[in-house]
């Protein structure tokens, strides 16, 4: 249908322009603009293709998450992107042909192809709940190991980036019930007048 | 209903549930305990390993088709084991050494294993994809493990940037693969694959997929990251690499070739006669100016890699078998090879060129005379048992006529031999450094014993891993 | 037993040239002279038992090399021919080794030296106890290799490290033809074991192969080709000159190996392989031919020499050419005769030299000595007995051997043996001359040493002398002791012996009791047929008892033994170490010489004597005179019949010109293409590779893009092809 294929013209031709906005913007904050435009698009794409649960996803962890990350890690760290780009455009023509004859290569693949598919295409449950589904049942090795993963990363950052810093004061809950009046307190007499 | 049956897995899930408890272990108690965790942990997978052989080996896939023990992965799972035991043994005493003492060390060491025996096992593009990842993920923290250093931190952005790159290959592959098939198991692809013409889409995907596999397994032209990774990582780290992921991930090729893409023979073949060539060639002429041992061994791990695909190429069950042969042999030298090297320290600082090596056959002559026998192994000298892995890889490779491709193969392994050589000669005829450090622990000289075990007596009863390795390789070909 | 023999000698060379530093001089000596002292022990009881008792045996030690159809054994072969040359080798090199304690008690490497002793002893047994060819070959290239450490044992004496080299060099062309006589064997004959090939030979007789294009009879070309091994070793003419050169060495080495052992292994390979030789008559007479000429030759050059150990060495080379022309003539027994003979008294002459030597403070040259016989009386006697033994004064030991050797060569009946027997007469006449110039001039008239040496002119200690005097007891009986067992015939003719040549009466081995006393019974009847029949039973009757004795000590008094009786004495003594076919059976032919061929010998002998006595003690005036006369000829004497200088013309200094010119083609075009150039190459590559590891992420990134396109544009490349 016209709407369809319309649609699909919009937002294939916007996510394509900004990410091509992306790599060429000069200022880094831009870059990252782009970069959402660029997410908002393809949530677009996933919406025709009837995948309304991943175009959230796309948006809330992509644009809310990831996006955002990206912006705070561009605004904090300053880093000279001018020095940095410096001799990017002597790359340009050979990207470009390397690009090129992928792209060539992608399109004749894609031609002429008819698709089989082995599992019947569900149509009677929503996207979400089909989703919801499989994923505890058929997919839940692959989740598992996806929380693994998860896991290693959190692992992970912690172990690249966690400081101890020294001095600094925390509580120990236990220690400070197990705490005994001999230890905290100590009695002293005094005679007025007199400091301790 | 899927099959859930969770008994093939009880090695990984209970290798992952130890990793949680020691990892709740070390966070109360502080990093102190990374003696205690890492020998916890070795015991573990002793554990896991005695678990391995009590499985039934025959069960078929479980969960869905996602997940398979059979005879294949069973055997590369119990040499993936052998392998983490000796990196952790290795490494205790390095991190104490260097002062990056932490606990979450032989963890994350664990978990890649995890990654790496659910990888193996792997019968859906899916669980192939979560598994690789895991494991890549700990590997890409333990390359930056020493956080504090420049070299470390280099290795581990390298190794991480190219590696989501490699990833990202790896999983339009496997979008491609999906649209030319409907499906993503690994039965479906072969039964797509056999069923008559080929789809140019579903090479296509093959090509992006190997060539993700071939990061991994650093074979030549996507072998770049290796030498600096291996440089920048902390040596224990750099053992573990050498030692464990490349078998791992060449049995996944293994499994992948020779079970969805088993119809495409042809054509993969040609994709890994260049692999193995350019592989082959730049790992023997790229390391003869090489002065650092750590990038000395990359390179060597690289023309190594490149002699195991060689027998890959012959697409034949001998193939696999000198492969897997090969493979094996190579992690036991590797693993006595970087317990010297780890050895190699002066008061507190390690001392990793070649020329710190001078004399060490007149200050530490065990050392030296073990480091020799490694060598010689490794240059393909019989009668030590890297001689006979280039024996079945050759002979395989003869055998399926690829004649340019062995040719090829010894010449380099002839020019590879000259920094095995080199090394040798310059721990024995050049005239001493100072010494160095003399305080080796045990557990070194057990792995350093092993593999010299492993290496000088292979000879004498080589059928007892040969039967194993083609029992192995049987088993990819009847199912 | 035969262990005892042959390995004890191996295991002293071990313990002393590996352990030589922890067990010190003292301990090297002592374990050597221990090893050899025991295989000597060994030796004699295997003689008892093999060669006398008849157990003759095989002793298989372990597989060597199995590739094919080539199956090659460790083993030992202990017969009769074997078991004397045992006995010869570890006898001499037992006085030899002794000897040494007090000869080279004065140098820093007297532990190597021994070491070196035990380990050249260990080959020649080797040598001989082989039951195969490459065995032998084995033992071979061993003897030349001990010859070459001990004649540069004085290393940093450039003089002998030129001759150390030039034996081995001359050694090796030798060992060419004998590498090549053994391929040849194992063409024609598929093995190269003696069992076998002498199963075969009869057979092979005839048999013919090409090369070149010609027909050549396979048994001549297999024995000419092993008798240049043994022209090489032996010092023959054509490959001689090394043997005067190897007096560079210390002296005990020149009595051991230049005299008794290693020159006489060609002899011994000729003996051994007796029976291929039998079938060869064109090998036999060249085998003649050269060693009649090496005779000759060898005596001409000793008579002008003036160095004494050099003269005693010609005097060995013109021996050894005596022992191959016998061998020649089929006369095998003979030849072995001679060789144990020569063996003792030349090993006393050498010792004795040594002995010589030693007092005049390390002089060698005999024209600086004279007048010393007062002084060394006990070595002057033993040089008399040696050289009336060498120059065949009855009843020295030279003059049984050298007579049976020179009869047999005449009763040959063919031209190149009256040839040799002319030779060998003529030589006899020089080598009684020389012999006795080289005493007198040593020993008697004025002193020509300085005053300084004749004041330090000193008896040998006894450690020197009492090796000395069991040579002695060699030379002085050993001929006549086994007269009877070496050569007493094949029993193939009956026939009468001339007159006996009596015997006085000597020791004997009790060994011989048996037969002899048999035999004295018979002394008085002339021998008829029917001793054929008693003799047999006699010998029939088990000889294998017998008192031992050791070769030094006492000697029991036995009546003499008469001539050789024809019986299957002789045969079962030799039993089939040796073969000689009936028609060349010189030796029992010897027997029947007439009276002129038997005595000529010693008339010549006799005559040499005489003329020495003329020309050195009565009237001293005479011989530069004569020199003066015959300038020409005793230039071309003197100078050894210029053969060195041919040499050096024709061969050495080509081969210098060739090497050279080999190694500026191996440094500038093999090398340049091959090893250099191949490496720098790889330095090259190696070098860019490097640079293309640029460190830059984006870079390896590319890389990874680029071959990733570059995998799919190749098979998109195919599919369009194939449409």
């Amino acid at each position: 249908m016209i709407i369809q294929g319309l649609a699909f013209l919009l937002f294939s031709g916007i996510l394509s322009i900004s990410a091509l906005l992306v790599i060429t913007a000069r200022n880094p904050v831009h870059s990252v603009l782009w970069l959402v435009l660029a997410f908002f698009n393809s949530a677009g794409l996933f919406v025709l293709l009837g995948a309304e649960f991943i175009a959230f996803l796309m948006v809330i962890v992509y644009v809310g998450a990831v996006a955002v990350l990206f912006l705070f890690v561009v605004m904090m760290l300053e880093v000279d992107f001018v020095s940095l780009r410096q001799g990017a455009m002597q790359y340009v023509p050979v990207g470009l042909i390397v690009g090129g004859v992928l792209f060539a290569e992608l399109v004749f693949m894609y031609g002429g192809l008819e698709i089989e598919a082995v599992n019947q295409a569900v149509t009677e449950v929503q996207n979400s709940q089909s989703i919801g589904l499989v994923l505890y049942t058929d997919y839940i090795f692959p989740f598992q190991v996806a929380g693994l993963i998860l896991f290693v990363a959190m692992i992970g950052a912690i172990v690249l980036t966690h400081r101890t810093r020294p001095g600094v004061r925390r509580q120990n809950i236990a220690e400070q019930h197990n705490r005994k009046p001999e230890e905290a307190m100590e009695i002293r007499k005094v005679t007025t007048g007199t400091g301790a | 209903m899927i099959d859930f049956n969770l008994v093939p897995l009880m090695p990984e899930i209970f290798l992952a549930i130890t990793a949680m408890g020691l990892l709740i272990v070390g966070a109360f108690q502080g990093n102190c305990t990374l003696r205690v965790i890492s020998w916890f942990g070795v015991g573990a997978l002793c554990l896991a390993l005695f678990m391995l052989t009590r499985i039934d080996w025959h069960l078929g896939a479980v969960l869905n088709n996602m997940f398979e023990l059979d005879t294949f992965s069973a055997i590369v799972k119990v040499f993936i084991i052998i392998g983490l035991v000796a990196s952790l043994a290795l490494s205790v005493r390095y991190l104490f050494d260097e002062n990056i003492v932490r606990f979450e060390f032989p963890i994350l060491i664990l978990l890649a294993g995890v990654g790496m025996l659910l990888m193996v096992s792997a019968t859906h593009f899916l669980s192939l994809y979560v598994a690789l990842e895991l494991q890549s993920l700990s590997l890409y923290v333990l390359a930056a493990f020493r956080r504090t250093g420049l070299r470390s931190s280099e290795a581990g952005v390298k190794y991480f940037t190219l590696g989501a790159l490699s990833s990202g290959m790896l999983l339009f592959g496997i979008s491609l693969i999906y649209g030319a098939v409907g499906g993503l198991a690994f039965d479906d692809v072969a039964m797509v694959a056999a069923a008559g013409d080929v789809s140019p889409l579903l090479i296509v995907g093959m090509v992006f997929v190997i060539s993700a596999l071939a990061f991994k397994v650093s074979a030549a032209p996507f072998h770049m990251w290796t030498p600096d990774v291996y440089q920048g990582a902390p040596s224990a780290v750099t053992a573990f690499f050498a030692i464990v992921p490349k078998l791992a991930a060449m049995a996944l090729l293994i499994k992948l070739l020779m079970g969805p893409f088993y119809a495409m023979a042809l054509q993969w073949g040609q994709v890994l006669y260049a692999l193995a060539l350019l592989s082959t060639v730049v790992g023997a002429f790229a390391a003869l100016v090489q002065d650092n041992v750590k990038r000395l061994m990359a390179y060597s791990s690289i023309g190594n890699m490149g002699y195991a695909m060689i027998g890959l190429v012959a697409a034949s069950p001998a193939g696999v078998s000198a492969t897997l042969l090969y493979l094996v042999l190579y992690m036991f030298m590797t693993a006595g090879a970087f317990a010297i090297i780890l050895s190699m320290r002066r008061g507190d600082l390690q001392v990793l060129n070649i020329s710190d090596f001078a004399g060490l056959s007149q200050t530490r002559p065990f050392l030296a005379y073990g480091f020799a026998i490694i060598l010689f192994s490794m240059s393909g000298i019989p009668p030590m048992a890297g001689f006979f892995g280039k024996l079945v890889v050759f002979e395989a490779a003869m055998e399926a006529e690829l004649y340019v491709l062995g040719t090829i193969g010894v010449v380099s392994s002839v020019i590879a031999a000259f920094y095995y050589l080199r090394l040798i000669k310059v721990m024995f005829f050049d005239p001493p450094e100072d010494a160095i450090n003399d305080d080796t622990p045990f557990a070194r000289y057990v792995v350093l014993g092993v593999s010299l075990a492993m290496v000088t007596f292979f000879i004498f009863k080589p059928a007892g891993l040969m039967d194993l390795m083609d029992s192995a390789a049987q088993s990819l070909f009847i199912s | 037993m035969e262990f005892l023999a042959v390995f004890t000698p191996l295991l002293a060379f071990v313990v002393a040239f590996f352990f030589g530093k922890a067990l010190g001089h003292k301990g090297a000596q002592v374990v050597t002279c221990a090893g050899i002292l025991l295989a000597a022990f060994a030796a004699i009881n295997l003689f008892f038992d093999v060669a006398l008792g008849g157990n003759a045996r095989v002793v298989e030690l372990a597989p060597w090399v199995i590739s094919g159809d080539f199956a090659v054994h460790w083993s030992l072969r202990v017969d009769t021919l074997s078991v004397i040359m045992i006995n010869v080798i570890t006898i001499v090199s037992a006085c030899v080794h002794i000897y040494s304690l007090g000869y080279m008690s004065h140098d820093g490497a007297r532990g190597r030296f021994m070491s070196y002793l035990s380990l050249f002893t260990f080959a020649m047994l080797m040598l001989v106890t082989a039951d195969n060819l490459l065995q032998l070959f084995f033992g071979w290239e061993g003897v030349g290799l001990a010859s070459y450490l001990l004649i540069g044992f004085w290393n940093h004496k450039h003089s002998a490290n030129a001759a150390a080299q030039k034996a081995f060099v001359v050694n090796r062309v030798g060992d060419f033809g004998l590498a090549l006589g053994m391929m040849a064997i194992f063409v024609v004959f598929g093995s190269i074991g003696f069992d076998e090939i002498f199963a075969q030979v009869a057979d092979k007789a005839d048999v013919t192969f090409d090369l070149f294009g010609m027909h050549v009879h396979a048994m001549t070309a297999i024995a000419l080709l092993l008798f240049v091994g043994a022209i090489g070793k032996s010092a023959q003419l054509g490959l001689h000159t090394w043997l005067p050169d190897a007096m560079e060495g210390p002296t005990p080495v020149s009595a051991l190996i230049h005299a008794a052992t290693m020159v006489t292994a060609g002899v011994f390979l000729v003996a051994r392989m007796s029976p291929l030789f039998e079938y060869a008559p064109a090998a036999l007479m060249v085998v003649t031919v050269v060693g009649g000429l090496t005779a000759f030759v060898a005596a001409t050059i000793g008579m002008t020499q003036f160095d004494i150990k050099r003269v005693i060495a010609y005097s060995t080379m013109s021996q050894l050419g005596y022992m191959f022309f016998a061998l020649g003539v089929s006369a095998y027994g003979a030849a072995m005769f001679h060789l144990m003979t020569h063996a003792f008294f030349k090993a006393l002459l050498f010792l004795g030299a040594g002995s010589v030597i030693h007092a005049m403070g390390d002089e060698q040259d005999m024209r600086k000595m004279g007048g010393i016989w007062k002084k060394i009386p006990y070595t002057y006697a033993f040089m008399w007995i040696g050289s009336l033994a060498l120059a065949g004064i009855p009843p020295f030991a030279g003059y049984f051997s050298k007579d049976i050797v020179l009869e047999a060569a005449w009763a040959d009946h063919t031209w190149f043996g009256n040839f040799a027997f002319a030779l060998g007469i003529a030589a006899a006449f020089m080598t009684a001359f020389y012999t006795w110039r080289l005493l007198i001039m040593t020993f008697h008239g004025k002193p020509r040493a300085t005053q300084k040496v004749m004041g330090h002119v000193h008896e040998s200690p006894p450690v020197m002398l009492g090796p000395l005097a069991v040579l002695a007891i060699g030379a002085l009986f050993a001929g006549a002791v086994f007269y009877q067992p070496f050569v007493g015939g094949s029993g193939h003719h009956g026939e009468e012996h001339g007159a006996a040549v009596e015997h006085a009466a000597e020791d004997s081995h009790v060994k011989e009791t048996d037969v002899l006393h048999v035999s004295a019974e018979d002394e008085l009847k002339k021998i008829g047929a029917e001793i054929e029949q008693e003799v047999k039973a006699v010998v029939s009757q088990d000889a294998a008892h017998t008192a031992h004795e050791s070769d030094h000590g006492d000697n029991t008094h036995s009546d003499a033994h008469g001539t050789g009786h024809d019986a299957e004495h002789g045969a079962d003594f030799w039993n089939s170490s040796i073969q000689v076919l009936a028609e060349n059976d010189t030796v029992t032919a010897a027997h029947g010489a007439p009276l002129w061929v038997k005595k000529l010998p010693l008339v010549v002998g006799v005559l040499g004597i005489w003329l020495a006595y003329i020309l050195y003690f009565k009237s001293p005036t005479i011989v530069p005179r004569l020199v003066e006369g015959m300038k020409p000829l005793h230039t071309f004497l003197f100078n050894k019949w210029y053969f060195d200088e041919l040499y050096d013309a024709l061969f050495v200094k080509n081969s210098i010109k060739a090497g050279k010119l080999f190694w500026r083609g191996d440094k500038n075009v093999i090398d340049r293409y091959g090893p250099d150039g191949v490496s720098a190459v790889s330095v090259a590559i190696s070098k860019g590779m490097s640079k293309l590891q640029s460190g830059f992420i984006y870079h390896y990134a590319f890389v990874m893009m680029v071959a990733v396109i570059g995998g799919i544009s190749w098979f998109v490349f195919k599919f369009v092809v194939e449409f």
